[in-house]
């Protein structure tokens, strides 16, 4: 275990800013040893990727000789937003995950993300964990840019989430973390799960499996444990249905989250509290999983709903 | 003069969000037709100033109809909801409305807000979109010019702004107005304001003048001004950045758009809490400094200047 700065600033009162890297070594280092990077907290307002990383660390604590590779965690990568509920890297307003990949001679964010991309660069494996937003619960699943899929897929099946998403090139998403990576030749995924500001304990559990899992089919550790694993179902086989709010009002939610649902089945109305009216009902549009449901109620004309990962339904009447 | 009515959108709480757009009509149909684009953040008012006082000038001050050759459509705020909280985006989910363009209008809020927009943008030859620095930063007016392989660099030249940034491509730019305008066949350009929160009675004149210039020079208005700058083309290699090593209260002792030697002091940085002088900031070049680091407070290696090398200009 050893705890490094890969980033620092001084803040203008009597504070610093430091971006913390903790370090899991074999106690043989041996050359050919791979090299998993987990990274969390790039989006202020997510945090289940901070229990994750909580477990994994006190796992590989706990069994300091299972270890064959070098572990680097970094749960906290923008700190000043993680602290103050603030998506964005706080002052200047801006989405980390948007800023890649950086440079030495740009804005101090521009500094921030490029210092994490270089630290990053040279694992053989790197696992961004992201919790969705404050605004929507998504179950946990794998989003890969097809791109890449080639390399990332197969790794993917192996962390036991529940949905994989593998979805086309585009260009603003070139300024993202993972893509960045990917380009310098860490294989590299990006998890969604739960919501943000929360702690979903069975996700972080789910995937703390996935992890180990993955990690010893890398053979970078040695365990007699057994993971089991889901098979998850693959946005390759099916289609993704929206459900966007057609009124500005309050959501209530008919449906709990994963709920297996029928076309046409009720997942919630919007309504107005002042008056009492139902604004609108909603309905789904085809039958499958919800894999992702508004969390937070307050929405407006087009605020996103729902999404039903599902085959599309024959014509029954 | 017509009012035209682009989106509303419903609020639970807030009064409907109304987007408008001011048409003035041109007496030539053959003329040139230019669509302005005011405020799209809030934070910031120089953009929502100098588009409102355009309108106020096209309907009141250029004396006659006639003199307004082709269409000008003016939308002087998009997001008036972010502008009336002090919010720089979306107040919602902070969406950045110029990250999202040409929107979809089936999408998300933010989307079917660009979208809507964008269908009321298009089809115009020229386009001017009124922003403001990302980076916390204040500057001088200048042109933003996408280096998008559709950009008219000539067009630019017409609103005699000092400078012109012909300016590298990133993936985020993909999702701005300007290039989703260009890549539709609009000769579309951003002019970067000032980040003023506060502004002087004549705080808008170079901007707006830089817009007359240019409606008169594309033949869309009669009514000149004086001559503007033959400006610069600028390139990021020409820009030399200034860095400060060390924290604190952040004091610039040169403003954006003076000139400075190299050696000379432009600004300095005090401890925060025993008020001594902790670093004392000298440019690194001649050159004229583009942009300002625009807060009280400064973070170690944040950067405060950025200087237009005159070697380079
Ligand atoms: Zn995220």
């Amino acid at each position: 275990m050893q705890i490094k700065e890969i980033f620092s600033s001084q803040l203008p009162v009597g504070e610093k800013l430091t971006i913390k890297r903790n370090r899991f070594s074999p106690t043989e280092e041996k050359s050919g040893n791979k090299r998993v990077s987990i990274v969390s907290g790039i989006h202020g307002d997510e945090l289940e990727g901070q229990y994750v990383i909580y477990l994994l660390a006190t796992w590989l604590a706990n069994n300091p000789n299972a270890l064959r590779g070098t572990i680097d965690l970094y749960p906290g990568v923008n700190a000043l937003g993680i602290d103050s509920i603030t998506r964005g890297f706080p002052i200047y307003e801006v989405d980390l995950n948007r800023s890649f990949p950086g440079g030495d001679k740009e804005f101090l964010p521009g500094q921030l993300v490029d210092a994490l991309a270089q630290d990053v660069k040279g694992s053989d494996i790197a696992i961004d964990i992201h919790s969705s937003n404050i605004f929507l619960r998504e179950i946990p699943q794998i989003r890969i840019n097809k791109e890449f899929s080639e390399a990332t897929l197969p790794l993917a099946k192996k962390l036991n989430c529940d949905f994989i998403w593998i979805h086309d090139a585009v260009t603003v998403l070139e300024a993202t973390f993972s893509h960045t990576m990917n380009k310098l030749g860490t294989k590299t995924l990006v998890v969604e799960m739960g919501v943000g500001m929360r702690l979903t304990k069975e996700y972080g559990v789910q995937l703390l499996n996935g992890i180990l899992n993955l990690l010893k089919s890398e053979g970078i550790i040695v365990t007699d444990e057994e993971y089991e694993q889901r098979e998850p179902f693959s946005s390759e086989i099916g289609d993704v249905f929206y459900i966007n709010s057609p009124k500005s009002g309050l959501f209530v939610a008919e449906l709990n989250h994963c709920a297996m649902i029928e076309k046409g089945q009720k997942v919630g109305s919007i309504v107005n509290p002042l008056n009492g009216e139902i604004l609108e009902e909603l309905f789904a549009p085809n039958g499958g999983i919800m894999f992702t449901l508004r969390e937070y109620p307050v929405v407006y004309e087009g605020s996103l709903i729902a999404r039903i990962f599902g085959n599309p339904d024959n014509e029954k009447n | 003069m017509k009012k035209i009515e682009i989106l509303t959108i419903e609020s639970l709480n807030r009064s409907p969000l109304t987007i408008e757009g001011y048409l003035f009509e041109g007496s030539d149909p053959k003329a040139a037709s230019v669509a302005i684009v005011g405020a799209m953040e809030g934070k910031t008012v120089l953009p929502l100033y100098s588009a409102s006082k355009l309108v106020e000038f096209l309907r009141n001050e250029i004396g006659n109809k006639e003199k307004i050759r082709g269409n000008i459509l003016i939308i002087p705020s998009i997001n008036h909801y972010a502008l009336n909280l002090g919010e720089r985006f979306w107040p919602l989910d902070k969406t950045d409305l110029n990250m999202i363009f040409p929107g979809y209008g089936a999408g998300e809020t933010t989307q079917r807000i660009a979208h809507k927009v964008f269908e009321a943008l298009s089809g115009y030859d020229y386009g001017i979109s009124l922003e403001t620095r990302n980076d916390l930063s204040s500057c001088i007016s200048y042109i933003s010019l996408l280096q998008s392989g559709y950009e008219d660099i000539p067009s630019a030249r017409k609103c005699g702004l000092r400078l012109i940034h012909h300016k590298e491509m990133k993936p985020t730019d993909t999702v701005s107005l300007q290039y989703n305008w260009q890549l539709w066949g609009t000769k579309a350009l951003s002019i970067i304001c000032p980040s003023d929160t506060k502004i002087e009675t004549d705080g808008y004149k170079e901007i707006f003048e830089s817009m007359v210039r240019f409606l008169y020079a594309i033949g869309s208005i009669e009514y000149k001004v004086m001559l503007g700058y033959d400006s610069n083309i600028v390139y990021n290699k020409g820009i030399e950045i200034v860095k400060t090593p060390k924290s604190g209260i952040f004091i610039p002792t040169k403003k954006t758009g003076a000139s400075v030697a190299k050696e000379e002091m432009i600004g300095k940085i005090i401890n925060a809490l025993e008020g001594n002088v902790v670093h004392r900031i000298f440019a690194p070049c001649d050159g004229v400094i583009t942009c300002v680091y625009n807060n009280g407070l400064i973070l170690e290696n944040a950067l405060a200047f950025r200087i237009l090398k005159n070697a380079s200009a």
